[in-house]
């Protein structure tokens, strides 16, 4: 008898110790690796029916315009582009509804402008160029040792001045020092974003290593 | 003990039901397609409110466990599609086919664009982009220079104005923010074009409608030029320009929640005029000075934004004339002021409300030999205007409005005094809606009312415009309206009871969008009625006034531009032919006015020399023959001009990201255009009037200028200022 009230014990206390980790970290620990193996609108999916629940967090509605600002770039079709924008800007004034000024958040913002620069720099560049020099700005005044906002004004700053015809080498040793916030950063929460180490490398090896 | 055991044994295992019931699925799946039927692959499938859905397969199918109960609410999202929504008792969600409509808010959808062109980011129909205005090789940083490049406009170069199908340049009006401009355009005098009044940096959307346009407006009879300024400017930047015909210097300032940008400028034709003398014999050169404010502040979700230009303009000069030895003394002094209110706010449930309001006062000194006419106008425009958006599907908009224009003038000189004027207040309301019947076809359908205050008259005025898509890239339209516009101040100030001139536009249009590439072409035709008549050589208080002119313009326009098949190249084609005749103000017969040509060609190009860091641009101008009437023949307006020539070239050069250096010349071929002639009064010994060409004050015009940013990050530029 006492081994079936203890088997019985032992169950409740398994059914709730999984339930220990709340929906949202299930939520975003899934999200995450779905977007890991590459699936990313699948990821973006997900994301989007947390940040639907949790409207007092800002980080599934960022990883929602971060993933659909990113696939833009590879997408082609004026139509199906400007639809991706449109949900990344929707995602992103939500974020930035709960968690304004936030620096993670205004580089995507860069993201998403500069998105429609590389698709028509002839349409949007000169429209659009001080607006990312200027959320850069705002976000490296924030937030100076953020490896994102560092890598990512100093790759927008390279790219305007070798337009100039300045050496983007000349780059080098900033963009070094800026990889090096990758190693010193301290996330303030559970699911803050890690990415930009690998492609801020890809950068320096292709400015500074040939 | 054993009654203990079996009552603990009988809780855990209610506990363990409890459990179960918690923890029981319900599989809720199904599949997804498009309106026709087409699996769609990647829509978001999920309950509201909890983490459970799925995203659907290749072949549209979800399938998804849930532990809700009852009656839940499945959603179902896809990037062009509008979001469906699906309520159910969760256990009956199984099996489903869901169908999802199309999103009539994706581009795709069609445009009601029958007569409007468009220079905007955000604009669908976008024609000119808003770094055109000012980098168009003619344009000579003058938003209305760039318009003239468009199909549907008559090159009439000594005036400056936009002279729209056969219309004068008085049958467009336009607006700011949604709110009337009263005066403009510079003031000036015979055969020195004037120049759009505002700058063209303040602006960011501009939307020209050379027809068939929108209810909201009222009072022009042949187009609306609508121009928006700038909502959030980006960063505090300062702004410095110096030019061979003057300076300018801007600063831009941010706060958190409010923005203010002003500009001064001063231009002084002087040294310019000592380099390179003109025909006119200048005593004082055209000297203007110019201070523009734009102040914004976000309330909420609401935008307040305040617009003032002050400016003052003087010159004096003396012309040629065919009847006057000495020639013509003619001196101007101007001084205009204009401000402007606008707020916007959005509501919850898809209402947005404008308020807006603006004063101006402009008062023009002129004296022509020994005459002073000293005038002053005060005017005042207030409007609302509600709009709702029901769905995608359904959009309603309504508003009133009303004008307020006081006009005084005097006249003086040594035989003669008199004080005259006007009060012209009109009153208007609006209503229309958007009816989208599917991505393909679209109705829109206004109706606008005015009341006339000085003669107690009330006119309404429909409007209707559809559109219907052809193809993936192309569309038809067909638009239709009756325009009402009170009598300009030239005729009111004699007769200021005459009655509003009226006309009706029937238009239809093709267009063709697609990657980079549009063609337009727009078959039109306008009536005319009601037009002021009288009866004197000039008018005056002698004339007899009255609304007993007619007539008619008819042709088509043709528009074609194309930025991506050659690298760096960008350029457009308009072509329009006009064909108009009128009998209005002292015309002893219906005949074509010398502001009407058959033909109008412009050819704009851009290139964009990456080596030399610039960009060149060209532009030519060609314009048929204009009407005039020579008097040693028989007839009215019988006579035509040679044709207009212009090449203009300009070289914007990126000294750096802040630096630029700009040159353009006008006619750089030197063509010898003749805009008309000047008969004398009476005739010489062989019975003949004798004539003089009207030339160009100048046949080129050469501009350099140096332009300079200083911002905080130190990449901003005026390239968009040029």
């Amino acid at each position: 008898m006492q081994t079936l009230v203890f088997t019985f014990a032992l169950m409740i206390s398994v059914a709730f110790g999984v339930t220990a980790q709340t929906p949202y970290q299930k939520g975003m620990q899934k999200a995450l690796t779905t977007w890991g193996e590459d699936k990313p609108m699948e990821a973006s999916n997900i994301f989007e029916r947390i940040a639907n629940v949790e409207t007092d967090q800002w980080l599934p509605a960022y990883y929602v315009a971060l993933i659909n600002t990113i696939e833009s770039y590879e997408e082609m079709d004026l139509d199906k582009r400007t639809a991706m924008l449109n949900k990344a800007q929707e995602y992103l004034n939500l974020a930035k509804g709960v968690s304004p000024s936030n620096p993670e958040l205004l580089v995507v913002e860069a993201q998403w402008y500069i998105s429609w620069v590389a698709f028509d720099g002839e349409k949007y560049g000169m429209q659009y160029a001080p607006k990312v020099a200027a959320i850069y700005q705002k976000a490296a005044k924030i937030d100076p040792e953020n490896p994102r906002v560092a890598m990512g004004k100093l790759e927008w700053d390279m790219g305007s001045a070798s337009f100039f015809g300045q050496d983007p080498a000349e780059f080098c040793e900033d963009l070094q020092k800026a990889i090096l916030l990758y190693d010193n950063f301290q996330a303030s929460e559970e699911f803050y974003p890690q990415h930009g180490k690998g492609y801020g490398l890809k950068v320096i090896d292709r400015t500074c290593n040939n | 003990m054993r009654k203990f055991t079996k009552s603990l044994v009988l809780f855990l295992i209610s506990c363990l039901g409890f459990l179960i019931q918690t923890f029981g699925q319900t599989t809720v799946n199904g599949s997804v397609t498009d309106p026709s039927g087409n699996p769609v692959e990647g829509a978001n499938v999920f309950l509201v409110g909890t983490y459970d859905g799925a995203s659907t397969a290749a072949d549209g199918s979800f399938s998804f466990e849930s532990e809700e109960t009852g009656v839940q609410t499945l959603s179902i999202s896809y990037i062009g599609f509008e979001t469906l929504e699906y309520a159910a008792e969760i256990t009956a969600m199984n099996g489903l086919t869901l169908k999802l409509r199309e999103d009539l808010n994706a581009l795709e959808t069609v445009v009601l664009s029958a007569g409007t062109f468009e220079a905007g980011d955000n604009s669908k129909v976008s024609v000119l982009k808003p770094l055109d205005v000012v980098t168009t090789a003619s344009a000579l940083g003058d938003f209305v220079g760039a318009l003239q490049t468009l199909p549907g406009t008559t090159t009439v170069s000594e005036d400056g104005r936009l002279f729209v199908r056969g219309g004068d340049a008085g049958e467009t009006q336009i607006f700011i923010d949604g709110i009337r401009v009263f005066t403009p355009y510079t003031p000036t005098t015979n055969n020195i074009p004037s120049r759009g009044r505002y700058s063209p940096f303040l602006f960011d959307g501009i939307t020209f409608s050379t027809g068939g346009y929108s209810a909201e407006f009222g009072q022009g009879l042949s187009s609306v030029l609508l121009l928006n300024t700038i909502d959030e400017p980006v960063q505090n930047k300062t702004d410095i320009a110096i030019m061979t015909v003057g300076g300018s210097l801007g600063h831009t300032k941010l706060w958190d929640k409010s923005s203010v940008s002003f500009n001064a400028s001063y231009i002084n034709l002087a040294p310019y005029l000592v380099v390179y003398p003109d025909r006119n014999d200048w005593d004082e050169p055209f000297e203007t000075f110019a201070g523009e404010a734009v102040y914004r502040h976000k309330i909420g979700d609401g935008l307040l934004k305040v617009y003032t230009a002050f400016d003052s303009s003087n010159f004096s000069l003396t012309q040629e004339d065919i009847n006057l030895e000495e020639g013509l003394f003619f001196r101007l002094k101007n001084r205009n002021w204009y401000t402007n209110s606008s707020y916007y706010k959005r509501f919850d449930n898809g209402w947005k409300l404008d308020l807006g309001g603006s004063f101006t006062v402009a008062n023009t000194d002129v004296t022509i030999i020994d005459n002073n006419i000293d005038n002053t106008e005060y005017s005042v425009h207030a409007k609302a205007k509600v709009r709702k958006r029901f769905n995608s599907r359904f959009k309603l908009a309504f508003g009133a409005e009303q004008f307020w224009t006081d006009f005084d003038e005097s006249f003086n000189n040594p035989d003669f005094n008199a004080d005259y004027g006007f009060n012209n207040n009109i009153s208007a309301a609006f209503a229309e809606s958007d009816i989208i019947f599917s991505k393909k076809f679209a109705v829109k359908l206004g109706v606008r009312g005015e009341y006339t205050q000085a003669n107690d008259r009330f006119s309404i005025a429909p409007r209707v415009s559809s559109a219907y898509k052809t193809g993936k890239h192309s569309q038809l339209s067909l638009a239709y309206g009756n325009f009402y516009q009170q009598v300009g101040n030239d005729f009111l100030k004699f007769s200021p009871g005459l009655d509003p001139q009226m006309t009706q536009h029937y238009i239809l249009n093709y267009q063709f969008s697609h990657e980079g590439k549009i063609f337009r072409a727009e078959l039109y035709r306008k009536d005319y009625n009601d037009l002021v008549t009288f009866d004197t050589e000039m008018a005056s208080f002698e004339s007899q006034f009255g609304n007993a002119g007619d007539g008619y313009a008819q042709g088509f326009d043709l528009f074609w531009r194309d930025n991506t098949s050659i690298k760096n190249l960008d350029y457009w084609v308009s072509y329009s032919y006009l064909d108009t005749e009128r009998q209005y103000q002292n015309f002893p017969t219906a005949a074509t006015p010398n502001f009407a040509n058959t033909h109008n060609l412009s050819v704009v190009t851009k290139l964009w020399v990456d080596k030399l860091k610039s960009q060149l641009g060209w532009s030519y101008q060609y314009g048929s023959g204009r009407t005039y009437t020579d008097l040693n023949r028989p007839g009215f307006l019988q006579e035509k001009t040679k044709d207009f020539h212009s090449l203009s070239f300009n070289w914007a050069y990126l000294i750096d990201q802040q630096k630029i250096l700009y040159f353009s010349v006008n006619n750089m071929l030197g063509f010898r255009n003749v805009n008309g002639y000047q008969y004398a009064n009476t005739p010489n010994a062989n019975g003949q009037f004798d004539r003089r060409a009207l030339r160009p004050a100048a046949d080129q015009f050469f501009f350099v200028g140096f332009f300079w940013t200083i911002s905080d990050d130190g990449t901003d530029n005026q390239l968009d200022n040029l």
